[in-house]
């Protein structure tokens, strides 16, 4: 019962996003039904069947990434220092997390219900008109058992994944390499960072030499995170250019008639393959170029108003980079199948524009939601520079130019991408 | 209205403040801050002491009663105007250092400097002086995560003595730390408002720390007290009264 007034009680921007939570899962539980429906409808067709199954996993994953987002933008299931002695500890809170999901999802599985049962003209006092499609499987019986399991998936998979993102967790102590060296571009020799044993000659009593001590505290996890990005750079550019190496391989032979959702020619298996590694690529590389753009706008002597956009974009890089990776991979994917590719109305119809939206909707919405959690976090430090008098337009100007910065560097990366991916096929 | 005499920096009459959930905050204080004077503002936890600075900062506005600031009257000012005023004339150092995780300790020091648009190259001096100062220079080049919480606060003095304001307001600028860094911080942060000729208003609990101060009013549930007399707490109350009852 606490757990609903809990879910209940809060502002309606925690609620507005909830709603887009269940819209999703509202979206994709449709998507579900319909595939159920198209197999009842052509119980011959069990490939075709599958295919379609299987390209729900596209709207699944991007359900369950806006949910794991959301519930961790969620400011009701944050550690509160005086409720944990009530029992609203770490785990409860967990729990909370996890029932908030379930709801929002299963409000949109029911909703997708409602929707499917009404087109096909099931419920009472409802005949629905217009044209019948194939997908909507009218006048056979529609299986309990596949229906609630199909409606399941969502609640379930996305109440799983937070359960496992948020558990309750000691914060580990940072374990250190014995020798570290400065990143690149700091001035500095190697620098020894276990400390232990101090400096010879060194005074009992007085100040510790700078960095002999260990740290009292561990680092934020926004500061390992910014150690942790620049490395996985190379490795995402290698799986971009396999990605686009692999169209480049597909496109050898031209295909006899364009890819379309449902039937794939044989050499799709390339393209997908293709995309998901481009794909990944993009993810993987995206934090990187976040934390390079934010290195780029605070060098050559910056003023408060570039220092502060580029340190905080190099600090965030980890928490927005990912989900803006995700938005490039969704939008090149989009850009280069409707527009690059030849003949692409015939891929669509209106499942397919309802997946699309769905997964576009999603991406961009956890962005937003990322971007929300990292102003969030950030609260204090905004207090913090008000209090010193710093003019809100010097705050509202970073924030700008943050926003600004990543668009100039992931629209043409974006189009780049979809551009060559399309390249081999449209030549 | 009648502006303050001259000499006084900073004056506030009849001050009332409630918040905004209704708990009262202060009732009727009046005050006058002279210029380059220490002002030690002492009472125990939930006396009013925060709430008075920041009415006297301007960062909450002033609805009964008034507040100058050398003959501005900041109970008038807009909130832009007021943020103007705490960015040139004014600084603040709180229990907590409040640094910006981002930046490493100069450029959080030079950061108001910045702020007033002077430029990086006479920030980053005037930051690094400061630091050399408060004897936290060879950090100046370290984040904040990495120092420990009195150096953390060090940086925070010297971010708010950089730009030379008129009225430094500290409130409880030594709560977190233990006794010897509490010395040391103090006395660094009196020795160079005293040094510059800072107006400081330092808002604090501990009977020690007032006594660094020119002059110390006290304020108890909201209101100046000359002292404070509490009614002695008689140390085995609950024992007593079960004896009897029993």
């Amino acid at each position: 019962m606490l757990d609903l007034r809990l879910t209940r009680a809060a502002r309606p921007a925690v609620q507005l996003r909830r709603l887009l939570v269940a819209a999703a899962s509202a979206g994709t539980g449709f998507l579900l039904l319909s595939c159920l429906g198209y197999a009842l409808h052509h119980p011959g067709a069990a490939g075709a069947g599958a295919l379609r199954l299987a390209w729900c996993a596209v709207p699944v994953t991007a359900t369950v990434y806006l949910a794991l987002a959301v519930a961790r933008t969620d400011p009701g299931t944050r550690p509160r220092p005086g409720l944990s002695a009530l029992g609203l500890g770490p785990a409860r809170l967990t729990a909370i997390s996890c029932l908030a999901t379930a709801l929002a999802t299963t409000l949109g599985s029911l909703l997708a219900l409602l929707l499917f049962l009404r087109l096909r003209g099931e419920l009472p006092g409802m005949r629905s008109a217009g044209a019948r499609a194939a997908f909507l499987a009218v006048g056979e019986p529609l299986p309990l058992p596949a229906t609630l399991t199909l409606l399941a998936v969502v609640p379930a998979v996305a109440t799983a994944a937070v359960a496992v993102a948020l558990r309750p967790r000691d914060p580990r102590p940072v374990r250190r390499p014995q020798r570290r060296y400065l990143p690149f571009g700091r001035s500095g020799a190697p620098v020894r960072a276990d400390g232990t044993v101090p400096a010879p000659g060194h005074p009992e009593g007085a100040p510790a030499a700078p960095g002999g001590t260990a740290d009292p505290e561990p680092a934020p996890a926004a500061t390992l995170a910014e150690r942790a990005v620049l490395p996985g750079l190379p490795w995402a550019v290698a799986l971009l250019a396999a990605g686009l190496t692999a169209h480049a391989y597909a496109g050898r032979t031209p295909p006899a008639h364009a890819p379309t959702f449902a039937t794939l020619p044989g050499e799709a298996g390339t393209i997908l393959l293709g995309w998901a590694l481009t794909a990944v690529g993009l993810v993987l590389a995206a934090p990187g170029l976040t934390h390079l753009c934010g290195r780029l706008l605070q060098c050559a002597r910056p003023g408060a108003l570039r220092l502060l956009a580029g340190r905080i974009l190099m600090t965030e890089a980890a928490r927005i980079g990912r989900p803006l990776g995700v938005v490039c991979a969704v939008f090149a994917a989009g850009y280069a199948m409707t527009t690059l590719y030849d003949a692409p109305a015939r891929a669509f119809g209106p499942l397919s524009a309802l997946g699309a939206l769905v997964v576009a909707g999603c991406a961009v919405a956890t962005l937003l939601t990322s971007a929300v959690q990292a102003r969030q976090g950030r609260a204090e430090t905004t207090d913090a520079l008000l209090r010193l008098g710093a003019p809100t337009t010097v705050l509202r100007g970073a924030a700008a130019l943050r926003a600004f910065a990543l668009l100039v560097l992931f629209t043409p990366l974006t189009l780049a991408v979809a551009a060559l991916a399309a390249l081999p096929l449209t030549r | 209205m009648e502006a303050p005499p001259d000499n006084d920096v900073l004056w506030a009459r009849s001050l009332h403040f409630t918040h905004p959930d209704g708990s009262p905050g202060l009732s009727g204080v009046s005050l006058a801050v002279r210029e380059g004077e220490i002002l030690a503002v002492s009472g125990p936890r939930g006396s009013g002491k925060t709430t008075l600075l920041r009415c006297l900062s301007g960062l909450v506005p002033v609805r009964e009663g008034e507040v100058w600031f050398n003959s501005t009257p900041l109970h008038t000012l807009g909130p832009a105007h007021r943020e103007r005023l705490r960015r040139d004339r004014f600084c603040w150092i709180g229990p907590e250092p409040g640094l910006v995780p981002e930046l490493n300790a100069w450029e959080n020091a030079a950061l108001p400097l910045m702020l007033r648009g002077t430029s990086r190259r006479r920030a980053k001096t005037t930051a690094l002086e400061w630091l050399e100062r408060l004897d936290v220079g060879e950090i100046a080049r370290k984040r904040p995560h990495r120092l420990r919480q009195a150096e953390r606060q060090r940086v925070s003095i010297a971010r708010a003595l950089a730009p030379a304001p008129t009225v430094l307001f500290a409130d409880e600028p030594t709560a977190p730390l233990h006794r010897a860094d509490r010395g040391h911080v103090l006395r660094t942060l009196t020795s160079a408002a005293r040094s510059h000729g800072i107006t400081v208003l330092l808002a604090t609990h501990d009977p020690e720390t007032a006594a660094l101060a020119d002059r110390t009013v006290n304020l108890l549930d909201g209101r100046p007290v000359r002292t404070v007399h509490l009614p002695e707490v008689p140390d085995a109350e609950g024992r007593a009264a079960c004896s009897i009852s029993v």
